[in-house]
């Protein structure tokens, strides 16, 4: 864990966030206007009498049974299973209930172990490569995401004033979402193929005499069509952190002779990070399970820790898929941890 | 495995016709009298049947309830659903519509049972194809799990060695797939598997990613090109597997491969895109891709085609009154009406007499004897699909299924192939 440690929040963060609270009580009696800023406060009587209302209403239980039942039903009992199903026996005559790690051991092994010829030991298995894969799409989708969906986020937060026109242009990166992820991921053919409009425009420049095929279906397309199929999931966080910045003490810092740099580091930046943290949670979770972009972009010449499951439930070995699956999912929750260790969501929000 | 983009099941089709009987029923009752009954034989127990949307299709289980009387409640789905659920779920079935390359697993499993062709109205008009293996005489029979392998079985579903009164399941619809390429990008006719791997065709070449038919596929290339000497490309040994795909990985990374598909739909579009001229395809794809005006060509390679076969099975689980209404169901597929329809979307059925009774006699020229369209054809929906003086590539029937390299397979070493081809993939 030595890098995540040196990766964590700084004396600066730490600072800011300080001084953000000290801020942050004084501001708090002032309403702010945008999309999330403060609502007018109730006055006392009311909020406790809404609290009452609630706890006579609908004690605590009832409130969560209904959630509850839902993810017993659609999320606890397929999870269980599938790590019951992993330790299965795969035999001619179908599945059979055992204790067996047998597949976990497939999973992590490789033949040979030590290659005598080339003196060195041999790659590790093939899974787990293929979980390597993913995860190295992953994060290099993940920071162009954020390199690009920043920006945008910081545009619609602080730049436009007015809120009619937040929301329409909130909306509007919205906008490729209407459609069905297929088309969005379809839709890049006839931009990056080899008929494609940016071909077409290389060979009537003269600049290549022949269409150049590294656009699509190579990792420069996949990567590509990654970021923009999925940047609108850390736009949105990132906006709505950016937006409860209450806009005061912005000013204050400008009164107090602090460059727009300076207030970007220790302010803006700090603040938003819950909805970096967020945004970048929403697309790792995403991307690592994603498996169909990787057929229709990359035409399949990656695999994705989602294709091998499929492919071992297509061959009806079950046991082995779950095993897959379970694998994936402990990466994930690993690299959830890993996020949230960098940012406490929860002190944040 | 074919699969055509299918139409929906009639999974809900039940629902409506258990309302429309209790309305039906409730009405009579009402009325006092006996008139509704007809309609209570008519809602006899439906069954159920599940395959790929190449046979499960709305047209097709409808109709064969109109005329054996009771609802076939078709599910369709994807190759590896169907594999799993045929074998892990034969209480949830009837009939399985399934393919002769899935039975080194189904067979052993014994999830089927046995079909008694004294009960088969039409066996004695099944062709040779999957009795002998060959649909003419001194036609190939070809390696991997042809349906001559699979078919025969004694009473209790164990195999036997020839001919038995009972088989494992009853032949259905099949084809031969190969090689599908643009001839003005490729500049010259393709006749063998070997130029695959042709280099002049490097960055433009698509293979069929589902590891089982890929993997045989490419066998054929490497044969053709005279690397290997496979001993039998439909169950091929663990140092044979390392061999293919090693190559495949050294002709990954030199950039050979433009894509890998694994839909019919996929498979069109690479071509209509142009982003490849030359890639293993079936033959309904070809047709299509030629109705959007690209043109494309259906390889005859001189090593022979890849074949697969359809095997309309009945669960063990079905007894009584259900397993008798499975037999109706299986000998209505035989009858000629459903010979017609897959033979619209480029399949043939293993009764080719049944189903010339049903087919004009233009379609019947042109999708079983090869010949020039007479006219437009249309596709099983009555859409126009062939343009007049269009002819179907590979030849007749007869030429297509003379010289069969391999049959659709699946390996005993199954698990390690995949495996393999998965490392293939992320290479």
């Amino acid at each position: 864990m030595g890098p995540v440690r040196q990766c964590r929040i700084g004396p600066n963060f730490l600072k800011a966030a300080a001084r953000r609270r000290h801020l942050m009580s004084k501001v708090n009696e002032y309403h702010h206007a945008g999309l999330i800023g403060g609502q007018p406060e109730a006055d006392d009587k009311t909020v406790v009498a809404k609290i009452r209302h609630t706890e006579e209403g609908f004690s605590t239980a009832w409130l969560v049974t209904p959630a509850s039942i839902w993810l017993i039903l659609f999320l606890v009992i397929p999870l269980v299973s599938i790590i019951v199903f992993s330790f299965w026996e795969n035999t001619p005559q179908g599945l059979k209930p055992a204790f067996s790690l047998e597949f976990y051991g497939e999973y992590f092994y490789t033949e040979g172990f030590f290659d005598v010829e080339a003196k060195r030991f041999l790659l590790p298995s093939v899974f787990i490569r293929t979980l390597g894969s993913t995860i190295y799409f992953t994060l290099t989708t993940m920071v162009l995401c954020l390199i690009v969906g920043y920006p945008i986020a910081f545009f619609l937060a602080m730049q436009v004033q007015a809120f009619k026109f937040q929301l329409a242009l909130f909306l509007l990166c919205m906008v490729p979402f209407w459609t069905s992820y297929l088309i969005r991921a379809v839709a890049w053919l006839p931009m990056l193929g080899r008929r494609g409009l940016i071909n077409q425009a290389l060979l009537g420049m003269g600049i290549v005499d022949k269409p150049v095929s590294f656009l699509f279906y190579s990792e420069f397309g996949y990567t590509m069509a990654l970021v923009q199929i999925y940047v609108v999931l850390c736009i949105g966080p990132i906006f709505f952190s950016l937006a409860k910045i209450p806009k005061d003490i912005l000013e204050a810092a400008t009164d107090m002779g602090a460059t727009p740099f300076q207030i970007f580091r220790e302010i803006i930046g700090p603040m938003s990070m819950p909805g970096v943290a967020i945004g970048m949670i929403f697309i790792f979770v995403v991307i690592m399970g994603e498996f169909a972009t990787a057929v229709v972009v990359y035409g399949g010449k990656t695999s994705t820790a989602g294709t091998v499951i499929l492919n071992y439930y297509g061959i009806a070995n079950y046991p082995f898929a779950a095993v897959n699956a379970l694998m994936l999912m402990l990466a994930m929750v690993i690299g959830i941890v890993v996020i949230l260790r960098i940012v406490d969501i929860r002190k944040e929000l | 495995m074919t699969v055509k983009k299918g139409k929906t099941s009639s999974g809900a089709l039940s629902n409506i016709s258990r309302r429309k009987f209790m309305g039906t029923a409730a009405t009579v009752a009402a009325a006092g009298t006996i008139t509704g009954f007809p309609n209570i034989v008519q809602a006899a127990e439906p069954i159920r049947a599940i395959g790929l949307g190449v046979s499960i299709i709305n047209e097709i289980q409808s109709r064969a309830a109109k005329d054996v009387g009771f609802k076939i409640r078709g599910q369709a789905m994807g190759y590896g659903a169907l594999f799993g659920k045929t074998l892990n779920q034969n209480d949830q079935y009837e009939v399985s519509e399934c393919y002769f390359d899935m039975f080194d697993v189904m067979i052993p499993s014994g999830v089927f049972q046995p079909i008694d062709t004294h009960r088969i109205k039409d066996w004695d008009k099944v062709s040779n194809l999957t009795k002998t293996g060959m649909l003419t005489p001194g036609s190939q029979v070809g390696q991997g799990d042809a349906p001559v392998r699979q078919i025969w079985v004694d009473k209790d579903g164990k195999r036997t060695d020839g001919p038995s009164r009972y088989i494992s399941a009853l032949p259905g619809w099949h084809n031969a797939d190969s090689l599908g390429y643009n001839p003005e990008e490729t500049g010259r006719s393709i006749d063998s598997w070997a130029e695959l791997f042709s280099s002049d065709f490097k960055g433009r070449v698509a293979l069929l990613n589902i590891p089982q038919v890929g993997a045989m596929d490419a066998a054929m290339g490497m044969e053709a090109l005279g690397l290997i000497k496979f001993g039998d490309k439909g169950n091929m040994t663990r140092p044979e597997i390392d061999v293919l795909v090693d190559f495949l990985i050294k002709k990954k990374k030199e950039g050979h491969f433009r894509a890998f598909w694994e839909t019919f739909g996929q498979s069109v579009n690479l071509m209509v895109s142009g982003e490849v001229v030359l890639q293993s395809m079936w033959s309904p794809a070809v047709t299509a891709v030629n109705a959007e005006g690209i043109p494309c060509i259906y390889a005859s390679p001189k090593e022979g085609m890849r074949g697969w076969h359809g095997a309309i099975s009945i669960s063990k689980k079905a007894t009584g009154k259900k397993l008798d209404q499975a037999y109706e169901y299986l000998n209505w597929w035989l009858d000629g009406w459903a010979g017609a329809f897959v033979a619209r979307q480029g399949y043939y059925m293993s009764t080719p007499a049944n189903t010339k009774k049903h087919l004009p006699a233009d379609e019947w020229d042109f999708w079983y004897e090869g010949k020039p369209a007479a006219k437009e054809l249309p596709d099983p929906f009555g859409n126009p699909l062939v343009k007049k003086g269009a002819v179907r590539d590979g030849g007749s029937y007869e030429q297509r299924f003379k010289k069969i390299a391999v049959w659709n397979s699946i390996m005993s070493e199954n698990d390690y192939l995949v495996k393999r081809w998965t490392e293939f993939l992320t290479s």
